[in-house]
């Protein structure tokens, strides 16, 4: 049990070649932020540490880009697991002149509601949710890089902001 | 902040599954709810004639009242399945 609450190796880990014995690190300064925020009544040394992540890690996870080719084959297969089933099940249920499933074939060319045509339909709809997944993956990456170097020019920006009053 | 640029570049979102189950399950389950509500309260000589067509994937779904909520448990539940299946296989595909 450690008297203080730093535990060693979690927030207390080994200090960096050529740091200064005992100075604090930025790791650790950003746990004892949080732990004075979320526990204000007590003391640094002793309260027990909290769940919340660092500020860093915080911010990676928040900016961090989404695998475009991956979340279109997680998408691409429930699109044609949909698909497929619906065709299934219409098919199971002796859909004629319930609901017609045949205009889909309008969309994906070769499509027909028949077993056969439940496998096409597979292959359709992953190709379609593969295409919107990856689309929407490249959109949302392409929205959140943007912010970021919006973030970062206004923030060098304010860094030059007394230089030019200088001048 | 430049020690973590590297990061920010290389580090890929992992999906919450569950969330992303339920987010889904909410989706699909409250649009169905509101179709087939919003069909209820307009009235009309053959409500939800196209909607009805459901039924033949969702049984005991009508466009009633009682249908509504009956459409909200069946969306929830597809949802869930579809979002949870998302979250998994892009999890799977990344780690």
């Amino acid at each position: 049990m450690d008297p203080t609450g730093l535990r060693a190796g979690a927030l207390m880990p080994a200090p960096a070649p050529g740091a200064i014995e005992g100075a604090p690190r930025p790791d650790d300064i950003d746990a004892l932020a949080v732990r004075i925020r979320f526990h204000p009544d007590q003391s640094p040394m002793t309260a027990t540490p909290p769940r919340a992540m660092p500020a860093a890690q915080a911010i990676t996870l928040a900016f961090a880009p989404i695998h475009k080719r991956a979340f279109g084959v997680a998408v691409g297969l429930a699109t044609g697991l949909v698909v497929f089933l619906v065709t299934v099940i219409w098919l199971l249920r002796g859909g004629q002149g319930l609901i017609n499933l045949w205009i889909l074939g309008n969309y994906f060319a070769g499509y027909t509601p028949t077993w056969g045509g439940a496998f096409l339909g597979f292959g359709w709809g992953f190709f379609t949710g593969f295409v919107a997944g990856w689309f929407l993956a490249f959109a949302r990456n392409f929205v959140i890089a943007t912010s970021l170097f919006l973030i970062r020019a206004r923030s060098d920006l304010e860094t030059t902001r007394d230089f030019l009053d200088h001048i | 902040m430049a020690t973590q640029e590297p990061e920010l570049q290389t580090a890929l979102l992992r999906l919450n599954a569950r969330a992303w189950g339920i987010a889904f399950a909410l989706l699909l389950g409250g649009g169905l709810f509101l179709a087939t509500i919003i069909l209820v309260v307009k009235g009309g000589p053959n409500v939800g004639q196209h909607l009805s067509l459901l039924r033949v994937f969702l049984p005991g779904y009508r466009v009633t009242y009682l249908g509504s909520f009956i459409g909200f448990v069946y969306g929830f539940v597809i949802g869930y399945a579809i979002g949870r299946l998302i979250g998994s296989v892009y999890n799977r595909l990344v780690s």
